[in-house]
């Protein structure tokens, strides 16, 4: 199965030439969402989508609009589409391209940065010619900055979120020595990954949190 | 000295005061297109940061070309970076600004974050850039062959002072990483770099000017 991912705002001229661009499409998925206080932009966005919507039935490609509850909730959109995207791998459908081109400035941002996460190809339509711009992302493989100890160390963090761990007991869930964790968390206190806080009762232990941003970094299954 | 760099578009007054109150820096830089410094919200910000004694710097950029304000941003960063720590905000400016903005902080490696009503820092590893993912020889090869098709053997020869085996060991595994294309022309192996390949070219050379 092909997909196309899309993010779509007040105009579907914007997403439906990457569709029809695209040899083989199965299925579209598109973002879209405004301001629910902004009449208008409900409107117009509403129309967008159902425009959409009825290009893909016509021409036989299943579609799934996906509205988002803040379409300016840069976070919450990043961490949604990267579940989707994982979703689809995991399920081993090929996404063929995701088109950034529509919707608010958040949506389309937080695509990109999960395009760049995961590696996949992008693209804009020009505003004007609605020509296709295929964008030569650059994809950033953690697994291959992070050593083996870090991402043992993200992992458990992550999985461990609402607990206040110390380094000892970090250190015995990554079944590694204190000194040992220690030095992996230097680097990555140092790259922004993690930092440490007062423990709340005893001065000289420290708890490990995980940065907010790693969160997007691992994504939802990591 | 912190900076805080920012993309910036004339009705992005709101973003970057927010990132000026939320972000702690002492030296601000305006990115934006076009006659930016003309604006009102330009004027009003270069205001208060002569409040606090510092003068403002303002960055303009020009065109529409995703990949040439990738470039732009990226030299930006890049020159900032020589001199002091800094901070980028991707959320002013046009969609294709922003965007361009987010690839650079990828690029080099640089804390970013997307300040629009709330914050949210971007998961880029400080430090952590393009470079880190290959060895010297391979960002050599990379950068020697930039855009054009490059006979191997003047790879060997300017790389590996005529060794052929560590050359050919390297283009092997940028092939495989799906960076490199090769060609066979009357018996002599030539080399191109893929769409993802240039990409990570430009990205290396960005991250060799810091």
């Amino acid at each position: 199965m092909v997909a196309v991912f899309g993010t779509l705002g007040y105009r579907p001229k914007s997403l439906i030439p990457t569709i029809k661009s695209t040899p083989n499409v199965d299925k579209v998925v598109f973002y879209c969402g405004a301001d629910r206080s902004d009449s208008e932009a409900l409107k117009r966005v509403t129309e967008a989508r159902k425009a959409v919507i009825d290009y893909c039935r016509t021409m036989r490609i299943a579609a799934e609009a996906v509205d988002l509850e803040d379409p300016f909730d840069f976070k919450r959109i990043a961490l949604r589409i990267r579940s989707d995207i994982k979703k689809h791998k995991r399920d081993g459908k090929e996404i063929a391209v995701f088109n950034i081109a529509g919707g608010t400035r958040p949506t389309s941002s937080a695509a990109l940065l999960v395009c760049i996460l995961e590696g996949i190809p992008t693209v804009y339509v020009h505003d004007i010619t609605y020509e296709e711009i295929h964008l030569p992302l650059l994809r950033m493989e953690y697994s291959q900055i992070l050593s083996g100890e870090e991402r043992a160390i993200l992992k458990v963090l992550l999985k461990n979120r609402g607990k206040d761990l110390t380094e000892v007991e970090l250190a015995r869930l990554v079944g590694k020595h204190k000194a040992t964790i220690n030095h992996h968390l230097r680097n990555l206190i140092s790259k922004g990954a993690v930092r440490l806080e007062g423990h709340h009762s005893d001065s000289r232990k420290k708890i490990v949190r995980l940065e907010e941003s790693t969160e997007l970094l691992l994504g939802d299954d990591d | 000295m912190k900076t805080l760099v920012s993309t910036f578009g004339k009705e992005d007054l709101e973003k970057v005061l927010l990132a000026m109150k939320l972000l702690p820096y002492e030296k601000l830089v305006l990115i934006g297109k076009g006659e930016m410094t003309d604006c009102d919200a330009f004027k009003r910000v270069s205001a208060l940061e002569e409040m606090s004694g510092h003068r403002l710097t303002a960055e303009e950029l020009d065109g529409n070309d995703f990949m040439e304000l990738v470039d732009g941003v990226s030299e930006i960063l890049a020159e900032l970076l020589r001199h002091e720590s800094i901070v980028l905000n991707v959320s002013g400016g046009d969609k294709l600004l922003g965007d361009a903005a987010i690839l650079a902080a990828f690029r080099l490696g640089v804390e970013a974050y997307h300040c629009d009503e709330r914050l949210t820092r971007l998961p880029v590893l400080r430090g952590a850039t393009a470079k880190d993912r290959f060895t010297p020889t391979e960002q050599r090869f990379l950068t020697s062959v930039a855009g054009k098709w490059t006979p191997l053997d003047n790879l060997v020869e300017s790389i590996s002072q005529g060794k052929r085996q560590p050359v050919e060991r390297v283009m092997r595994e940028l092939r495989k990483m799906g960076l490199l294309i090769t060609e066979v022309q009357g018996g002599k192996i030539r080399v191109a770099l893929s769409g993802e390949g240039k990409e990570v070219a430009r990205a290396i050379k960005a991250c060799s000017q810091r």
